[in-house]
């Protein structure tokens, strides 16, 4: 199991600065699904094999694809990336700026403890049955909120993107 | 060999999360600065995931479903004005987005 973690984790990262570092979109989306990815690989270490397959279908298949299908029908060329002189001195200063507050946040999380045996789970834990009998008994609220929001979401994307008409 | 423990997994998001802010900060790609904010998101569904997980509750894992939707809505709207922006301004570069720019001053 550490060994899989590693492997992950590294190829997570690899796919994330790779994301950040290319200056073609297409070579960035590309190293982004390597992150999505890795990041399913981890969901399922951590016994949430529902979410595993939703990061992989959702992310992965629709938000991913739905990007690289944008970038092709927009037909971005190299020559149309932004001139970009001082990225790496950006960068760096903002990776400088970042640190206080990655070690804030990481003290933060250092001290949460746990109660009992953290490793022990029951056989179902996040498995779909457990999951659907948890998000329709106390979370049917902010679920029926959710569906509103992806048809305002839907619609508002057809009303944006149409071509508009000559008046 | 190391223990995989909580930490392990938060050490990765965090790392995660200061390399989306590092690209949101850094590059003028409009498509690049979206993947860094999608890559924000899903540093904090591992966060999620791993307290849900060394809590033994599964209230981590839905929000985590929850903020993957709004993810996806999100992608929909982000997307659909770029391509209208792309239409008005035929550019990718978010320094030709200036149109609510105050003139004059700086």
């Amino acid at each position: 199991m550490d060994i899989i973690f590693l492997v992950l984790a590294l190829l997570a990262l690899f796919g994330a600065t790779s994301t950040i570092m290319f200056s073609n979109t297409v070579h960035s989306a590309l190293g982004f699904v390597v992150t999505v990815l890795a990041l399913a690989g981890l969901y399922a270490l951590l016994n949430a094999t529902f979410l595993f397959m939703v990061q992989i279908i959702v992310y992965a298949g629709a938000i991913i694809a739905l990007l690289l299908f944008v970038i092709m029908f927009l037909n971005i060329q190299q020559s149309h990336a932004p001139k970009e002189p001082n990225k790496y001195l950006l960068m760096l200063v903002s990776a400088i700026v970042i640190v206080p507050f990655d070690y804030l946040l990481f003290k933060a999380f250092y001290s949460i403890s746990f109660a009992g045996d953290a490793n022990i789970t029951t056989k179902d834990f996040g498995n779909i049955k457990m999951l659907g009998n948890e998000l329709f008994k106390n979370w049917i609220l902010p679920f029926e909120a959710i569906s509103l929001l992806l048809l305002v979401a839907l619609i508002g994307a057809v009303v944006l993107a149409r071509k508009k008409e000559r008046a | 060999m190391i223990e995989v423990s909580f930490m392990s997994y938060i050490l990765l998001a965090i790392m995660l999360f200061s390399i989306g802010i590092v690209g949101v900060i850094s590059r003028k790609n409009i498509f690049i600065i979206y993947m860094s904010l999608e890559l924000m998101l899903n540093s904090i569904n591992l966060i999620l995931v791993a307290l849900s997980r060394y809590f033994g509750s599964m209230d981590g894992q839905i929000i985590a479903m929850m903020v993957m939707a709004i993810a996806a809505a999100e992608a929909v709207v982000f997307l659909s004005l770029i391509v209208s922006l792309y239409r008005l301004k035929h550019s990718i570069n978010i320094d030709d987005y200036n149109s609510l720019k105050q003139k004059g001053t700086l």
